[in-house]
């Protein structure tokens, strides 16, 4: 069919990931690894400074490197359509327009490009780059900044938050939160190709291919169908790919510059500034209760950093709104411009970040009341509607899952007060915390090819990005067909294939597996088209009538008027059936509110002489509606868990606040967790259908898994030691110290 | 990087010969080749010395010898250093990563450089990088730096975990010039405090080689124990670490090592808390002590005051942990 350059059948472990076999055995190509006849490397110098304007170059020894083809700055560019001139660039929303400004935000800015025959050669010359800058004062101090940034209200005010001073019993308390950075394990990287003056083709690293597709096509002025974004093998995103980075555009004007194909790729310490990150955020809450343990309210304050060249505001307050009653609820948010990149989202955008403060805050105030933190959750669950718009849950198992994660952690072990478990120098304490997050869905095709042998392929263009895309769309193939799954071969992250959404924001099988069903729809009404000419019987028939097997098509009917695939093809004089469909979201949009929701439970010891933190059971029960794919689900469940490990115990991109420096932008010193910092996670699932959403009944879990994680995690240390830890990371020095 | 001329060396003179201010050894590469894609090494040439060098673990009159060459992964798995030398096992094995430690070698192990952030980012200011640059770590982010013995000039750490077992267990140092001189350096004098000089790290002879490393028998193969607190619980560098050994009898301290990494510019022995262990009693009581003598006088930087305490807890705990490996 040739959809890619050099294809390959993707054979398939038993229950395993479609993709899982190609990728062990390398045979899946990341964005990076695609050869291509002529190819040459760029590589970007970034600026030394944080905040300035670029005086002059200087290139002379750089451009003496033998094998160097060419060199880009601001000063000396191949034209972008889409941003020659200040007003351009403006409309083109593109954050930073890089080699379009004389400008410095951060440190790290690519300020040139360097693009040579051989990689060796274009990264020597680029270390041989320099500038002159014209540099100002740069703001770096996120701590600092904040406290002259006013906050806005995020929302609409319910009730009157004055209520909260009344309140018999109350929390108020300030968290603060370091960023964080994605760091996938596949650096991102784009390979640029201009096969006509028009005609661009691109194998890339992102979430989404038709938005990089449409985001080139307005900036080179030229058809989006004359893009092709291929990003078949994703190697991990965590909402890095959602944008279209200043390294794809660089890769792309490099391709022009010199008329061959080229390939950037960032190298890891870039990866720290180049695509992203979890900003680093203030927040304060003040929750009050009655005595019975009924909310009375909640203030949620919150600030998250952002870049001086574009606004980023995370969203951090939007989950206060989600999970409890609060008749009485103030929001209010700002965003403070610094001098560092763009923030982006990061899995569990906002609600990760928000979450951590409200039930940190609720465990504290269940000490106060002398309250089961379990039980005085279960009281305030708004379980039957969205608290903020009203709308009926379709589904809401949050209740579900927190009893379910309390059985499967025996929670009744948990000592009432702090303290009570001593094993020589370790503390030992248990802790929970819940998550929940806008369960979403977005208008999504797929297509199907069918072969006379009863073999389809299924196809989108949406990536799967470790996700398990590929495996539940084959088993929702396998499930609305018949047809074995070694039948089903799936085919995604091409933009030549039916369009789909950015794999993003929980909403990827949401949206994808109703496209699905569409499709097999679709295919099996075109059988029963050609089924008629054959059999009358298949005349008018509607999709749910019609049974397709391994071997051939039938009719839901006592004589079911089986015809095989061959003689339907030979009769029909059939080479390929081809069909399309989309599916959305629609009414039920206006009838429900929708929502995935976890509740996680930990049990930690720490220890009293070094600080250390050791997690010994990590439990996740989650609703995500109906489970597609178990294993692929677990994977994300589990993953998400350990992500939060990471930011409750280490993860933290320090800046250097006089020199803009990111403080040790590497895998040494930037610490995600290993398997050493985690115990097998215990996850489980509700797995009760959600009859609304879609027609799979799935809702989204990639952002729940994290969300809630960090408090639960560090409920359990102050349940073990007495010590309420506000600051993540967790780090042993702040529990010695606390 | 910087592009280098390549050569390997099968005869340590050979290898000798080729050595320069412009050239570099190579051994397993797992600092160096960092180092020089950060082009914070430019070297304009490498010999590679992995055949040149001893990667065998022998017996001597008085204890062992380690070929310079020896993988760190198999100098922690060797049964004799297990046998008599445990404590250099599991300093080992406190560090890096499995992949880390089948490539790293014993002699390259006493020679990488320190891991403070402003030394790996050539955009900043370092004096151990660029003398006379300026320190960035002693008033930027110098959460993982020194808190003993450090200079005006340089408030890094030396990272490695081998050399802190090995300073306890008072290894020594053999070593080859160009001259073809040999010497025998005892690990306390091999590493250097950075005074005024912090871009020399060590009192290696210019040029030379690491030949191997001897440790001599002792009576703490039955009592010790590493302890390093980190951040995340593999592949990190120590917050500190402490490797702590006893020659008990009965319950009695006969003598006792403590050593330290993630404190200072070289490993650190505590003295004056070994000096007070002695002929007493193998106790709590005992070890607090020890490590309020240990932690007397620290001077911790803006951001590291917490390692005073961690340090307490942990040489308390390394000693504990001897009672009971
Ligand atoms: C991510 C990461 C984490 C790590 N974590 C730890 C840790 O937790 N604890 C720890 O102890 N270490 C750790 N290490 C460091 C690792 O142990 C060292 O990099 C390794 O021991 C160096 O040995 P090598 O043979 O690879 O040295 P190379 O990189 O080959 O050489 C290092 C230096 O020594 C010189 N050299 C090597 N051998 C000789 C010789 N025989 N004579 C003279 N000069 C010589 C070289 O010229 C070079 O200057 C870590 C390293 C990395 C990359
Ligand atoms: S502490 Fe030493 S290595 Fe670190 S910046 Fe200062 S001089 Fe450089």
């Amino acid at each position: 069919m040739g959809f890619f350059d050099e294809p390959y059948d993707l054979p398939t472990a038993a229950d395993g990931r479609v993709e899982g076999v190609a990728k062990v055995t390398g045979g899946g190509k990341y964005a990076a690894e695609y050869k291509v006849d002529g190819l040459c490397h760029a590589v970007l110098v970034g600026s030394t400074i944080a905040a300035g304007k670029i005086k002059s170059f200087n290139l002379d020894n750089a451009k003496q490197v033998a094998g160097v083809l060419g060199i880009i700055t601001h000063l000396e560019k191949p034209l972008v359509p889409g941003l020659a001139d200040e007003a351009k660039i403006k409309e083109a929303r593109l954050g930073l327009a890089v080699f379009h400004t004389d400008k410095i935000f951060f440190k790290g800015q690519p300020i040139a490009l360097v693009i040579a025959d051989t990689l060796e050669d274009a990264t020597y010359a680029a270390s041989l780059v320099t500038a002159e800058y014209e540099k100002e004062p740069a703001k770096l101090d996120f701590e600092l900044a904040l406290k002259n940034i006013q906050l806005t209200p995020a929302g609409k005010d319910r009730g009157n938050i004055e209520a909260l001073n009344s309140a018999p019993h109350s929390v108020e308390a300030e968290y603060n939160i370091k960023a964080e950075v994605h760091n996938p394990m596949e650096m991102h990287a784009t390979i640029a190709e201009w096969k006509a003056d028009d005609k661009l083709k691109l194998f890339d690293k992102n979430q989404g291919v038709n938005n990089v597709q449409r985001t080139f096509a307005k900036l080179f002025n030229i058809p989006v169908d004359n893009i092709e974004v291929i990003s078949e093998f994703v190697g991990g995103g965590f909402g890095s790919g959602l944008r279209v980075w200043p390294h794809a555009l660089a890769c792309i004007m490099a391709a022009k510059l010199v008329k061959r194909p080229v390939k950037l790729m960032l190298t890891r310490p870039q990866m720290f500034h180049s695509v992203g990150y979890r900003p680093a955020a203030w927040q304060k809450i003040k929750l009050g209760a009655n005595a019975d343990g009924k909310f009375v309210g909640i203030h949620h304050q919150a600030k998250n950093g952002t870049s001086v060249y574009e606004n980023f505001n995370e969203g951090i307050t939007r989950v206060t709104r989600l999970i409890y009653h609060f008749n009485n609820l103030k929001a209010e948010a700002a965003t403070v411009p610094l001098n560092l990149s763009t923030p982006t989202w990061m899995r569990g955008p906002g609600d990760c970040t928000g979450d951590f403060a409200i039930e940190s805050a609720i465990d504290e105030l269940s000490y106060k009341l002398k309250m089961d933190p379990v039980a005085l959750r279960m009281k305030n669950l708004a379980l039957e509607k969205h608290p903020d718009n009203g709308l009926p849950w379709s589904t809401n198992y949050i209740n579900e899952c927190i009893e379910k994660g309390a059985q499967m952690i025996n929670w009744k072990d948990r000592k009432a007060t702090h303290s009570q478990t001593i094993e020589g120098d370790w503390s030992i304490g248990y802790g929970m915390a819940v998550g929940a997050w806008n369960a979403g869905r977005g208008t999504a095709s797929a297509g199907i090819q069918m072969q006379k042998d009863g073999t389809i392929t299924v196809q989108t263009a949406m990536t799967d990005i470790g996700t398990g895309t590929g495996i539940s769309m084959q088993n929702i193939a396998h499930e609305s067909t018949g047809i074995s799954k070694s039948k089903i071969k799936i085919e995604l992250g091409n933009s030549n294939l039916p369009p789909a959404p950015s794999q993003g924001g929980s909403n990827g099988l949401s949206s994808i597996g109703g496209a699905v069903v569409a499709a097999v729809s679709a295919l099996k009404l075109k059988i029963a088209e050609y089924a008629t000419m054959q059999n009358e019987a298949f005349k008018n028939a509607a999709a749910a009538d019609i049974l397709l097997s391994d071997t051939g098509v039938s009719f839901k009917t006592t004589n079911n008027h089986f015809i095989s695939y061959t003689s339907l093809w030979e009769k029909n004089n059939l080479n390929i059936l081809e069909v399309e469909a989309s599916s959305g979201p629609g009414a039920e949009r206006q009838k429900f509110a929708f929502c995935s929701s976890a509740a996680h439970f930990c049990k930690v010891r720490v220890n009293r002489k070094t600080g250390k933190v050791k997690i010994e059971r990590l439990v996740t029960v989650s609703d995500g509606g109906k489970i597609i794919s178990e294993k692929a689900a677990a994977n994300q469940m589990s993953g998400a868990a350990v992500g939060g490990i990471g930011m409750a115990l280490m993860e933290e991109q320090l800046t250097d606040e006089r020199l803009g420096t990111l403080v040790g932008n590497d895998f040494a010193g930037y610490h995600f967790p290993v398997n050493a910092d985690a115990p097998i996670i215990e996850v489980a699932f509700i797995n009760k259908p959600d009859p609304n959403i879609n027609p799979q009944g799935s809702k989204g879990l990639g952002e729940v898994g994290i969300i809630g994680t960090a408090a639960a995690i560090a409920n359990a240390i102050y349940n073990a030691t007495g010590k309420r830890l506000r600051d993540l990371p967790i780090t042993p020095d702040k529990v010695l110290l606390a | 990087m910087r592009p280098f001329l390549f050569s390997k060396s099968s005869a340590i003179n050979q290898a000798l010969a080729k050595k320069n201010n412009t050239t570099q050894y190579i051994a397993g590469g797992t600092n160096l080749v960092d180092l020089m894609k950060k082009n914070i090494a430019e070297p304009e040439s490498l010999v590679d010395i992995t055949s040149t060098l001893s990667a065998k673990i022998e017996p001597t009159a008085k204890g062992l010898q380690i070929g310079a060459m020896v993988r760190n992964t198999a100098l922690a798995n060797d049964a004799t250093v297990m046998a008599k030398f445990p404590l250099v096992s599991k300093a080992i094995l406190a560090g890096a990563s499995p992949q880390i430690r089948n490539m790293a070698s014993t002699g390259g192990n006493l020679l990488q450089r320190t891991r403070c952030p402003y030394f790996y980012d050539v955009t900043t200011p370092c004096n151990k990088r660029k003398p006379d640059s300026g320190c960035s770590a002693i008033h930027g982010e110098n959460r993982m730096n020194a808190i003993v013995g450090y200079s005006e000039q340089c408030v890094a750490v030396h990272p490695s975990d081998l050399c802190v077992a090995l300073a306890a267990l008072d290894a020594t140092v053999k070593t080859q010039d160009k001259s073809g001189k040999t010497q025998s350096i005892a690990f306390k004098g091999f590493h250097r405090l950075p005074g005024t000089t912090p871009e020399k790290d060590n009192n290696l002879p210019a040029n030379a080689l690491i030949h191997s490393i001897e440790l001599t028998e002792n009576s703490f193969a039955k009592n010790c124990a590493y302890v390093k607190v980190r951040d995340r619980d593999s592949y990190a560098f120590a917050l500190v670490s402490v490797a702590a050994a006893l020659n008990l009898k009965g319950n009695q301290i006969v003598e006792a090592r403590l050593a330290s990494g993630g404190v200072a510019h070289k490993p650190w022995r505590w003295f004056e808390a070994e000096q007070f262990l002695k002929g007493k009693t193998a106790n709590a009581a005992n070890f607090e002590a020890a490590a309020n003598i240990a932690i007397k006088g620290l001077k911790p930087l803006s951001h590291n005051g917490f390692k005073v305490l961690m340090l307490k807890g942990a040489i308390e705990t390394a000693l504990q942990q001897c009672l009971n490996p």
